[in-house]
């Protein structure tokens, strides 16, 4: 019996020490470590938004307005003469919210099922798959606008859009873990052991593939804060007076001639909003996945 | 990109015709003798307020399209620059049967259909008996006092009425007049859009949905030497930056509508004009009071949001906002400030009505007065960056004397269905204007007004406006009018905002392009300059 | 599959609140007129019903007509070569720029141009295609007036035509580019690292020789992959920078359909672009098990 019980505790002792490996691992790239410091920055702009930010982002000034930058307004002020910086830091706590809580979404809704589907395999498997593919041939873009479209453009409706669009990739990857997994000498240690198949799945399975299930989530997180600029700017997303990168481009599209500097803020926001995230999601696959060599 | 939405999907029938003034029209209209006009060439028109719609006039019913109409589809009668209508394929102004039930309407001669084939009673017979009686047709509430319509010799025809309806005259000046070609009714029936053929300048060539609509020179047309591009492609730009960009790159060679934004860059540019019009329509809010179970559903019923149980906090609301510095931030100086249903630019325009002006300081104290703590404003606005610019603005000069607006952006058709059924607080929405005063007014204030989003319901208002529409003096009409629109303006159902004025952009190279205060670009009879 | 996508888009279509009738309306929302305009659509019909009508004329063939009264098939039929051509050209950019750098960047690993190019392959998936066509606009058809700001020429004339999409096909080639060089470097440094290559280097064969021959075969599965990976991306990606430089496509046309409330409109174009999907998917399987036999998708 203690051996059994070995074997099935084996994998997380071995994690708990490898921890250690893969943070040195980590802090030898540079580059990762960089974009782990950029998307925390932005992680504590979101957070602190309201005590960062110089003015209220709805405060206007009509006799200011698409001010260029003085003492006053570092950024200058927006066609109803808001302070941009200010909407620019409260846009970045709208952004990053339907980046965060759209992979979060998509990962609670998406890992069960393709647990499952990876797990009893046979029909299940099957009908899930169809359902996948279904989901999959109505592109994410045209999913979202018509979902805003049945739900209200809105920030809250703009999350569940971009994530339900992230569903079909965390399913299938979540699986393709699982078929792997359950092939590992634990499963039947555990089956052995009396363990139920939710015991498995939850307390086996789960824990071993959160490696991979962190690495997609931080490469899903740019995914949707690009989608939710996408959607805001195309109207269908976040809606003004809420301040997003998105609906500051939607807002400063009509003066790109006479005042490009208000596209330019929120775009250059977003790319290194982004590349942040797809930086440190990079440098920890390589770190955590051993399948990849780059 | 919904810019324009509002404009896009509103259709300007023109009401009962009357005069309206033109505040400006530039371009080639007024240097009409001295062009000289260059024979042939492609104009093509930037059209930014949507896309037209079926090129049926049975079905038809947006703005732009009404614009392509007046190149390919002549009507019986047609409006002049000062919105008097004149003749246009009928040979005279109708008589009036002295039972005012039977209107005769005298045809001209020697017209030619686009097909070739012949313009008489029997066409405008067919046409109309299919406007009456098509399924789905437009035209036939338009058209609902007439009950046939009859030929009376080769070239006159008489419509039979049920009861005296003035505004007759005015319907045939717009969709309803257009007289369709009877071979082509036959061939296509339902599919007429598909290729429309009426008498017109120009004539249907194809359409690329979505995109554009090309029409070419008419060798039938009775006044051919007046029509002087060989094509005139219609190119729809959903985005008006876009639109004026491609103006200034000579893409096209007129823009039906400018941005405001745009306009400082057009006005800079050397090679182009600006042709502006004055618009009948208006700008304003809609407040829900009574509509609590939806447009038409009597009696109305106060719908206790904190606006429409105070007068007062409406009072407030309306002190708070300052409609000069809306116009200067919002919409860069392109619109006529102004609080009542009828715009300047019209005839009917009442000077003597007093606008509730700018003042924050009372407004405070109204709304302390409202007794209504932390009063909070739903407004609905539909997407789109200018309505919401607007609503954001608002928004700002309300929080000033402690009214709190929440800003609702919801997609056009969306707003619309909020509105009828009244799940709305207050609806921020404009409405593109008619000739006659009662096209402005009736339909939103009368309690059996069919766009009463309000859901305003009070007496004395309906009984102005019954009688505003079967008074025979200009001078009854314009007492009946002045006492209704005080009594609305007291009770605010609509606080009246602005009256847009509309800019057309076109190059120099071309001559003739007018607009009249309908605010549609009439590229017709314009041309290349020599 | 088709039929539950059939079904998802026939109720999705009519869960969109705002009828058509009052689409349609707008400023003309009289009950009679409404009522009219739902009895001409069949709008007043139960949904079963409704969904049977255009079901049965969709197997046909017809799809039905429009708002605009014209023929839905047709539309579809003269708008979708637009978003196809735009489509083909700007995964032709992202090939000529993508491929070989993919191979440079994998032969020189680990030099500076290697870190060069694949920082700018990085920033290249990060920037929004729609902001970086915006900035487009401004610099090459506003400032430097080289290329029209937007718009569609027909391929009847060609140099206009390719004027017109040279600079969307550009913008949106160039993330598609950033993912393909990514994708091309990594199956590079794998196939150069297998014992085969050893093999080949040790006969003799020159350097270039041997990555010549890896870098084309591995470029056909790495396109493809890509493709089949990104299908969706792609799709979006034409739908926004259609709306943005004002190409009369199938993008522009589907955005369009959902704002009017166009439901035949909008039934027919998803259900070709879930077609195309399926299919597209179909060939990229088949395609991928011809040139890679050992790899099975899961």
């Amino acid at each position: 019996m203690s051996i059994v019980v070995q074997e099935i505790e084996a994998p997380r002792v071995a994690g708990r020490r490898r921890l250690r490996l893969l943070t040195k691992r980590f802090l030898r790239r540079p580059m990762a470590v960089g974009g782990l410091l950029v998307a925390l920055a932005f992680v504590i702009v979101a957070i602190f938004a309201p005590l960062l930010a110089p003015y209220s982002p709805g405060h206007t000034d009509f006799d200011a307005v698409l001010a260029h930058s003085s003492s006053k307004h570092l950024l200058g002020t927006d066609d109803l003469g808001r302070d941009v910086l200010s909407r620019l830091i409260w846009g970045t706590r709208a952004s990053m919210q339907v980046g965060v809580f759209a992979t979060l979404l998509a990962m609670v809704v998406a890992v069960p099922i393709g647990m499952i589907a990876g797990y009893y395999r046979g029909w299940v498997d099957q009908v899930i798959a169809r359902l996948t593919d279904v989901l999959l041939a109505f592109p994410f873009l045209i999913l979202a606008v018509g979902l805003a479209a049945i739900l209200g453009p809105s920030l809250l409706n703009a999350t569940l859009a971009l994530g339900i669009g992230s569903i079909p990739g965390f399913i299938r990857i979540a699986r393709g873990e699982t078929l792997t997994l359950r092939e590992e000498d634990y499963v039947p240690a555990a089956v052995l052991n009396g363990a139920n198949d939710a015991t498995i799945i939850f307390r086996h399975i789960l824990p071993n593939m959160t490696n991979t299930l962190i690495v997609q989530a931080t490469l899903t997180i740019p995914g949707a804060i690009l989608g939710e600029a996408i959607l805001s700017f195309l109207g269908v997303g976040v809606q003004p007076p809420t301040s997003s990168w998105g609906t500051m481009l939607q807002e400063a599209e009509p003066y790109l001639t006479q005042a490009q500097r208000l596209s330019v803020y929120p775009g250059v926001a977003i790319i290194l909003a982004v590349l942040a995230f797809n930086v440190f999601g990079d440098g920890l696959r390589d770190v955590l996945d051993p399948r990849t060599t780059r | 990109m919904n810019r324009n939405r509002i404009a896009a999907a509103v259709s300007a029938a023109v009401g009962a015709g009357l005069l309206a003034l033109l505040i400006s029209a530039t371009a080639g209209a007024s240097g009409k003798q001295a062009v000289k006009f260059k024979a042939g060439g492609t104009l093509t028109v930037a059209m930014t307020n949507g896309e037209p719609d079926a090129l049926d006039p049975t079905l038809a019913r947006t703005f732009s399209g009404r614009e392509v109409f007046l190149t390919i589809c002549e009507k019986l009668y047609d409006l002049d620059a000062h919105t008097n209508i004149v003749p246009q394929l009928a040979a005279a102004l109708p008589k009036v049967s002295s039972n005012k039930l039977s209107v005769t309407i005298p045809l001209r001669h020697g017209i030619k259909f686009n097909d070739g084939t012949p313009f008489n009673s029997a066409a405008v017979v067919k046409t109309m008996t299919r406007y009456l009686t098509f399924k789905g047709s437009v035209r036939a509430s338009e058209l609902s006092a007439v009950t046939k319509v009859t030929a009376k010799g080769k070239y006159a025809v008489v419509f039979h009425l049920k009861a005296a309806y003035s505004p007759l005259t005015a319907q045939l000046a717009d969709r309803s007049g257009m007289i369709l070609s009877p071979k082509q009714m036959s061939k296509l029936g339902a599919n007429f859009a598909r290729d429309p053929i009426c008498v017109g300048p120009y004539m249907y060539k194809n359409r690329v949905a979505g995109d554009s609509i090309t029409v070419v020179k008419s060798p039938f047309y009775y006044a051919k030497s007046k029509a002087h591009f060989a094509k005139i492609v219609f190119k729809i730009y959903n985005d008006t930056t876009a639109a004026a960009q491609a103006l200034k790159a000579g893409t096209v060679q007129a823009l039906d509508a400018i941005a405001s934004t745009d306009i400082p860059s057009i006005k800079a540019d050397k090679a182009l004009s600006i042709t502006k019009a004055a618009g009948l329509g208006y700008g304003g809010i809609t407040i829900n009071i009574g509509n609590k179970n939806g447009l038409l559903k009597l009696p109305y019923q106060n719908v206790g949001t904190d606006l429409a149980s105070s007068p007062k906090l409406r009072q407030a609301f309306e002190m708070a906002i300052n409609r000069n510095t809306l116009n200067k931030v919002v919409f860069g100086g392109t619109v006529l400030p102004g609080c009542t249903p009828v715009s300047p630019s019209s005839v009917w325009f009442d000077k003597s009505i007093k606008c509730t002006g700018y003042n924050p300081n009372q407004a405070k104290s109204l709304v302390q007065q409202s007794g209504i703590s932390n009063p909070t404003v739903n407004l609905m606005v539909p997407t789109g960056t200018v309505a919401l610019r607007e609503a954001q603005f608002i928004q700002a000069e309300e929080a000033v004397v402690g009214i709190k607006v929440n800003v609702q952006s919801t997609d056009f058709v969306t707003s619309l269905s909020k509105a009828d059924a009244g799940t709305y607080d207050a609806f921020l929405i404009g409405w593109s204007g008619r000739v006659d005063p009662d096209g402005n007014i009736f339909g939103f204030v009368a309690t059996t007004g069919t766009l009463n989003d309000s859901g305003y319901s009070k007496n004395i208002v309906d009984r102005f406006l019954s009688h505003a529409r079967s008074a025979s003096t200009t001078k009854a009409r314009r007492h009946y009018y002045h006492a209704a629109v005080q009594q609305i303006l007291n009770d605010r159902p609509l606080i009246y905002l602005d009256h847009p004025i509309a800019s057309a952009g076109i190059s120099k190279k071309v001559a003739g392009v007018t607009m009249y205060p309908d605010t549609l670009l009439r590229v017709a009879f314009a041309g290349y300059t020599q | 599959m088709l039929v539950v996508a059939s079904i998802v888009v026939f109720g999705g279509v009519r869960a969109i609140p705002g009828n058509p009738a009052i689409a349609l309306g707008a400023e003309n929302r009289d009950p009679a007129v409404i009522a009219a305009v739902k009895a001409k659509y069949l709008l007043d019909k139960p949904l079963p019903v409704q969904y049977g009508h255009w079901i049965w004329l969709a197997v046909q063939g017809d799809l039905g007509v429009d708002q605009r009264q014209l023929s839905v098939g047709h539309t579809i039929a003269s708008r979708l070569p637009i978003s196809l051509e735009l489509a083909a050209l700007s995964m032709i950019v992202s090939v000529i720029v993508g491929i070989p750098t993919g191979v440079i960047t994998a032969v020189r690993r680990g030099k500076p141009s290697d870190y060069a190019a694949t920082g700018v392959a990085l920033i290249g998936l990060s920037v929004p295609h729609f902001w970086l066509g915006l900035m487009a606009i401004i610099w090459f058809a506003v400032d430097l007036h080289w290329l029209p700001a937007g718009g569609y020429v027909t391929a009847h004339h060609p140099i206009a035509n390719l004027k017109h999409l040279l600079l969307p096909a550009v913008v949106l080639g160039i993330g598609f580019a950033a993912v393909l060089m990514r994708q091309m470097r990594s199956s590079m440094l794998d196939s150069l690292g297998t014992d085969y290559v050893r093999t080949a280097r040790a006969k003799g064969l020159s350097e270039w020789s041997v990555v010549c021959k890896h870098a084309f075969r591995n470029s056909l599965i790495t396109v493809t992959t890509v493709l089949g990976l990104q299908l969706g991306a792609l799709i979006s990606g034409i739908v926004t920078i259609e709306v943005i430089f004002g190409i009369p496509g199938f993008g522009s046309l589907t955005i369009d359909a959902i704002n009017q409330r166009d439901y035949t409109l909008i039934q027919g174009v998803v259900l070709v672009v879930a077609c195309g999907y399926v299919i597209v998917n179909l060939l990229v399987d088949v395609v991928y098990s011809l040139l890679n036999p050992r790899i099975r998708t899961i």
